[in-house]
């Protein structure tokens, strides 16, 4: 069964365009990261399954409901992100009694000891947390919470990396526990992709990929080597990224669909095919152009303008 | 997983015992108020003197009308309050939808109003005692005594009634306002210059008429209902336009 | 723990690697109990996912065979098809990566098996 179904799925603010006719959907029980640059649409994406925000016009469901003003998918979806807004009159240990009323499967046993391991205190409260304490105390709400569907939006922000490793570990030990619908989003996609099972990513709103994790580290493939015979290699492939190093040497990367044949022949030629990381891999499919930064900068472009 | 069913009742009674602790700040300000009310009433509403000669007579006239006036006006504010972001998203924390996070906001500012009224009558009564201790030298109460107990029910009862038309004339305000934030400077612009009008114009005017509509009712039912249907369409009108409303951070 | 030691191979091929070494170095005799798909998930921080996606490629392999309900066990000839599997394939393919660096640096054919028949006597040694 699938844990939402988007067609068509557009949401303007104005005039501008944060969803462009996504279609995608997330089965359910799997851990899935969502990818893309600042403004790709992931939020808006996380708001519009959370209920949030009403979609301008195509179609979404969670759960088989569309989520918009629905207290079944309210019930059943926690949605954790850097702009929440808990209340101030509340200590830290009301809020978590206060999410243990709502939610149904709420462990408090579980909020209990990461709250002490993190060293919170009781009477603390949450407008007082820095930045990154409050990141990890929203962790404990998504996590406590144990929604059918949990969503994170960038939860590890203003943590520092020991708390984002246990953060990591404690969110795939209760996934494993017991198994939800998890939808992560983050900027630091070496650091999730072992967690993950599937990727999505956001292109301008729309889907640009979304495939297993396993997939995407041999998706595609990077031909380095003397730039003439590196033009020549990737002549018939979809060109990814490209650029310059040295003299005359060119590292481009492509899709992978070479044949062991071809591996051999490129092995003899002097060509290295090199495996890409998947966070190198989606910095390059998520960029506006083929060069990256370096376009901006190169000095073939004429500067006069005409 | 297995989904998971909730009645909306269920939930109401949820929220509804999140916002008395979450909002409680909203009774710490009813305490403040009504207390500079209280001193401010101190000074009498009116006073006149006479002398002659060898013995000067003041005469002062106490009310807790202020404590009144500054509680309905709390009732506006508190209302308003809760519409505004700080605490209406904090209902998107946990689960809802627009109807319960609405209703469960009704049955608030109901307790609320209810508080206030309950307080804004006894204030009457310290001020009574305040006047009486440390004010006057002579007290004299109404001529009919203290009022009876059944005078001060009543006396709650219209206080309340008073207090949640204001709640929820200051709910709409903040529902409105959440359209578009022009309307932050615009509804009380509008109002100010309907008033000015009214005043210029040197006769009764919208605002006295209103006025007159409630608080010339002498059968407490007919003002029960008449301040209740309205309070009723005025909640109607906020839920009915945030039923589509964003949730906006 | 950490397997994503060379990010060259997919997390589940690594994790398949490891299990075979396991196997090889003894720490899993034939008919013995591997660990189950939670356990490497745990272990290697990895999606349960991934962790079953390595188990199987062993299966697949017939060097484990899955019990229903029990989980998966070290089959009979697991060590032999890892080693035939090693030689043919990894072994193979690091000869031809020899080959042609040789080739580049002009290292005779001698040269070579000089260097490799020196490096096996110095393993022996040890």
């Amino acid at each position: 069964m699938n844990a939402i179904e988007c067609k068509g799925l557009t949401k303007m603010f104005g005039r501008v365009k944060a969803l462009d006719q996504l279609s995608c959907t997330i089965e359910e029980n799997k851990l899935t990261g969502l990818i893309g640059r600042n403004g790709a649409g992931k939020t808006t994406l996380l708001k519009i399954i959370a209920g949030y925000l009403r979609e301008t016009s195509g179609e979404i469901n969670v759960f088989s409901q569309p989520p918009f003003n629905n207290l079944t998918v309210s019930a059943n979806v926690i949605f954790v992100h850097d702009q929440m807004n808990l209340p101030t009159a509340l200590t830290l240990e009301e809020i978590l009694a206060a999410a243990g009323s709502f939610y149904p499967n709420w462990n408090h046993g579980l909020a209990t000891r990461l709250f002490d391991y993190f060293s919170f205190q009781p009477l603390q409260y949450y407008h007082g947390l820095s930045k990154g304490m409050k990141s990890t105390f929203n962790m404990i709400l998504g996590l406590s919470a144990r929604c059918p569907l949990t969503l994170f939006d960038e939860p590890t922000t203003g943590m520092d990396t020991a708390v984002r490793k246990d953060f990591y570990r404690a969110l795939l030990k209760d996934y494993m526990d017991h198994p939800r619908t998890i939808l992560l989003s983050s900027h630091y996609l070496d650091e999730i992709e072992d967690l993950l099972e599937e990727i999505l990513v956001l292109k301008e709103g729309k889907q640009l990929l979304h495939t297993t994790i396993d997939e995407l580290q041999e998706w595609a493939a990077a031909v380095q080597g003397k730039a003439a015979f590196v033009q020549e290699w990737s002549k018939n492939k979809q060109i990814i990224f490209s650029e310059k190093v040295g003299m005359d040497q060119m590292y481009t990367v492509v899709k992978n669909d070479f044949s062991d044949k071809e591996r051999q022949l490129a092995r003899e030629a002097g060509i290295d095919l090199l495996p890409v990381s998947t966070s190198d891999l989606c910095v390059y499919l998520t960029s506006s152009s083929i060069g990256g930064i370096d376009d901006v900068f190169d000095k073939n472009v004429d500067d006069s303008g005409d | 997983m297995s989904l998971t069913k909730m009645s909306m009742i269920v939930v109401i009674k949820k929220q509804y015992a999140f916002k008395l602790q979450a909002y409680s700040q909203v009774f710490l300000s009813l305490i403040f108020l009504q207390m500079i009310a209280v001193l401010f009433s101190l000074g009498g509403v009116a006073s006149m003197g006479s002398s002659d000669g060898m013995v000067e007579v003041q005469l002062s006239y106490y009310s807790a009308d202020m404590v009144l006036v500054f509680t309905m006006l709390w009732g506006i504010i508190s209302a308003v309050l809760i519409t505004t972001k700080a605490y209406r998203n904090d209902d998107y924390l946990f689960i809802t939808n627009r109807l319960t996070s609405n209703l469960s906001n009704l049955l608030f500012l109901l307790t609320a109003s209810f508080i206030g009224g309950i307080t804004a009558i006894l204030s009457s009564y310290l001020l009574k005692i305040v006047v009486n201790l440390f004010v006057s030298e002579y007290f004299f109460s109404n001529p009919n005594g203290w009022p009876g107990a059944l005078e001060t029910l009543l006396g709650i009862f219209s206080a309340f009634l008073y207090i949640f038309l204001f709640c929820m004339l200051g709910y709409l305000a903040g529902t409105l306002v959440q359209f578009h934030k022009s309307l932050t400077a615009l509804l009380p612009a509008a109002i100010l210059g309907v008033l000015f009008l009214d005043v210029a114009d040197g006769k009764a005017g919208v605002f006295a008429d209103i006025f007159t509509f409630y608080h010339s009712e002498s059968s407490v039912f007919l003002f029960f209902l008449k301040i209740m249907a309205t309070a009723g369409l005025l909640f109607l009108a906020s839920a009915g336009l945030s039923n589509r409303l964003e949730v906006r951070s | 723990m950490s397997l994503n030691l060379d990010g060259s191979k997919p997390i589940y091929v690594q994790l398949a690697e490891w299990l075979e070494n396991e196997i090889l170095n003894g720490h899993f005799d034939s008919g013995q109990k591997i660990y189950s798909q939670y356990q490497l998930a745990e272990m290697f921080m990895i999606n349960p996912a991934t962790a079953a996606k390595g188990l199987n490629i062993l299966a697949d392999k017939s060097i484990l065979y899955k019990k229903r309900g029990l989980g998966m066990f070290v089959s009979e000839e697991a060590k032999s098809i890892i080693l035939t599997k090693r030689k043919t394939q990894t072994l193979t393919g690091l000869v031809e990566e020899l080959a042609a660096e040789a080739k580049q640096l002009h290292v005779s054919i001698d040269e070579l098996i000089k260097m490799i028949k020196a490096a096996m006597t110095r393993r022996a040694e040890e």
